[in-house]
């Protein structure tokens, strides 16, 4: 709960009030109302580890890790059905415009239909490619493009 | 917005030639354009733009891998009558080749006639002419226009100097890109901008006239393809759907776009007309197939596709069959482009540690050859020529600027622009 507790005192009064919620004995208590994005996304990583997967070359192929966090992302979001949610793809710079919007998609794409198989209800997720629009760490190093071929979840509302 | 008029071109008689041999360096005397109005003075006056648009044909000539130019020189001013009637002896003393003459002339209503003559010094025999009327402030076009007589007369290929380059500008930290669809002469001049900044913009690709522009937006939150007429600035989605569009390419006539669209994991190729419409499917391959490219009548196109594991090269037919891979070399190719003369299609070759290169192959496959040496080239797009490309560099500060390389090879040259820039795409020559 600590992790939770931080965001959530940035809400002052309404924070307080949820965590005087009753807990009747013999059920598990519900989860507590989260106000603001701020304070979802900082749940949800803590939650589920990341907020992102990652890529090998040329791939769009989804890793053990890659499932791991992605099951992990599904059940938090199966437990918050009104946020609605964009998986953002990316590809790494040594590919080309254009192939890097394709891939970017089809990456995107891999990580919804997961997400959806695992129960997620597709209407909570939306999807765009940023292709190499975004690169998240500069450089032309093997490290650099790995950490750019990613998808990233991203809690609209 | 960008307002270009048509010049007017006259009707002189434009005799086809045959052109002079390619291939060594071709030496062409610019002596500076004549007037019969030589009593008119100041700026815009017949006397004063004779005088720079000497000196600009004598700059785009030198910007040319094929010709070098003799400059302007005042002691070499000929009188109005020897536009056609020059001193070809005097001209072959100087080790010339070619010869352009011509003459700036006034007329009533305030504009200006530009007529423009090319001749072979060794046999005197006239191997082209053009003439144009323009307002005075627009010289630099009919000056462009003279150079693309000369450069007709010593290649046999169309001038490259009265187009344009759409490219995207880019300023802003790597984190925080801001992209704007720019539009320049292809010298350099004239830059205005077609986008705001607001939001992500790729791949600017002009019609053949450059009169209007397909592009890439996030607007809408999804990449689609838009397109802006540059006359009147008025824009619309290429076609209605929610679907990621993009790759859009102009047909040879400017009548069609050729554009991919995602579904899924899969993206494919369509056409539409350049008006609207239902858009056609070409291809159904599983696999990422984009960068469609028209062959110069229309008949073909060049594509790359990823079905068989890596991005490839593959020929169709218009209405897509006969699909046929044509790069085995080895890699990946991507972004094809196939040349004005049709001889050539440009790409992009993706080599593991060798980062990404332009280079060119035949429509049938043979004859490789890799132009330029990367390791983060890439977008080519071609020359009305045939002869050069345009294309992207990306240093390793993640910073990008546009290239001009030779056909033929050489170092690449740095095409200036007042930002950053990426994307290029070299119009055909204006009407």
């Amino acid at each position: 709960m600590r992790a939770l507790l931080i965001p959530l005192a940035l809400f002052g009064g309404a924070a307080q009030a949820q965590m005087l919620q009753r807990v009747i004995p013999g059920r598990a208590p519900p989860p507590p109302m989260l106000l603001g994005i701020d304070a979802l996304r900082a749940d949800f990583i803590a939650k589920t580890g990341s907020d992102k997967v990652y890529f090998g070359g040329d791939s769009s192929g989804l890793t053990e890790q890659a499932r791991a966090t992605l099951a992990a992302q599904a059940q938090w979001l199966r437990q918050h059905p009104e946020v609605l949610v964009r998986i953002e793809g990316h590809a790494d710079a040594s590919d080309t415009r254009d192939h890097a919007l394709a891939v970017g998609a089809r990456r995107a794409e891999e990580v919804r239909n997961y997400l959806i198989l695992l129960g997620v209800p597709a209407a909570q997720l939306a999807s765009v490619s940023w292709g190499k629009e975004r690169v998240a760490v500069q450089g032309s190093s093997a490290e650099a493009l790995a950490l750019n071929r990613r998808v990233v979840t991203v809690l609209v509302r | 917005m960008i307002f270009r008029r048509r010049l007017l071109a006259l009707t002189l008689i434009f005799l086809a030639s045959p052109a002079l041999g390619q291939g060594p360096v071709t030496v062409i005397a610019v002596p500076p354009l004549t007037t019969p109005d030589p009593k008119i003075s100041g700026e815009g006056s017949p006397l004063a733009v004779a005088w720079q648009a000497s000196q600009l044909i004598a700059s785009d000539l030198r910007s040319t891998a094929e010709l070098v130019a003799i400059p302007p020189d005042q002691k070499d001013y000929y009188s109005f009558p020897e536009v056609t009637a020059p001193s070809f002896s005097k001209w072959r003393a100087k080790g010339a080749k070619l010869l352009l003459t011509g003459f700036v002339r006034a007329r009533p209503d305030g504009r200006l006639t530009v007529g423009c003559y090319a001749y072979n010094v060794q046999t005197g025999r006239e191997l082209g002419r053009k003439g144009f009327v323009v307002a005075p402030d627009e010289w630099r076009r009919a000056a462009h226009k003279c150079s693309g007589v000369a450069y007709t007369a010593a290649t046999g290929a169309p001038g490259i100097f009265d187009t344009r380059i759409a490219y995207v500008a880019e300023t802003g930290t790597a984190a925080a890109r801001v992209k704007r669809i720019a539009v320049m002469d292809s010298d350099g001049t004239a830059q205005t901008y077609v986008t705001a900044g607001d939001t992500i913009v790729l791949t600017p690709r002009l019609s053949p006239k450059a009169e209007s522009l397909a592009y890439v937006s996030y607007v809408g939150g999804q990449p689609r393809v838009r397109v802006v007429d540059l006359d009147s600035g008025e824009q619309r989605p290429l076609v209605a759907v929610d679907a990621m569009t993009f790759a859009p390419r102009y047909s040879p006539d400017g009548q069609r776009i050729l554009f991919a669209m995602q579904s899924g994991p899969n993206t494919d190729l369509y056409v539409v007309d350049a008006g609207g419409g239902a858009a056609r499917r070409l291809t159904t391959a599983p696999g990422i197939d984009t960068d469609a490219s028209f062959s110069p009548d229309s008949s073909r196109i060049v594509f790359e596709s990823d079905r068989s594991g890596t991005q490839q090269l593959y020929v169709m037919a218009a209405d897509g069959s006969g699909q046929r891979r044509i790069s085995f070399g080895g890699g990946w190719y991507a972004a094809p482009a196939w040349s004005p003369d049709g001889e050539w299609i440009a790409f992009v070759r993706r080599l593991p540690g060798a980062g990404l290169r332009v280079g060119v192959i035949k429509p049938d496959g043979s004859g490789e050859r890799l132009l330029t040496a990367g390791p983060a080239d890439e977008s080519p797009s071609w020359a009305a020529s045939s002869q050069e490309l345009v294309f992207q560099r990306t240093g390793p500060d993640g910073r990008s600027a546009l290239y001009r390389i030779s056909l033929a090879g050489g170092e690449p040259r740095r095409v200036a622009t007042p930002q950053d820039g990426s994307d290029p795409d070299w119009s055909g020559t204006l009407d």
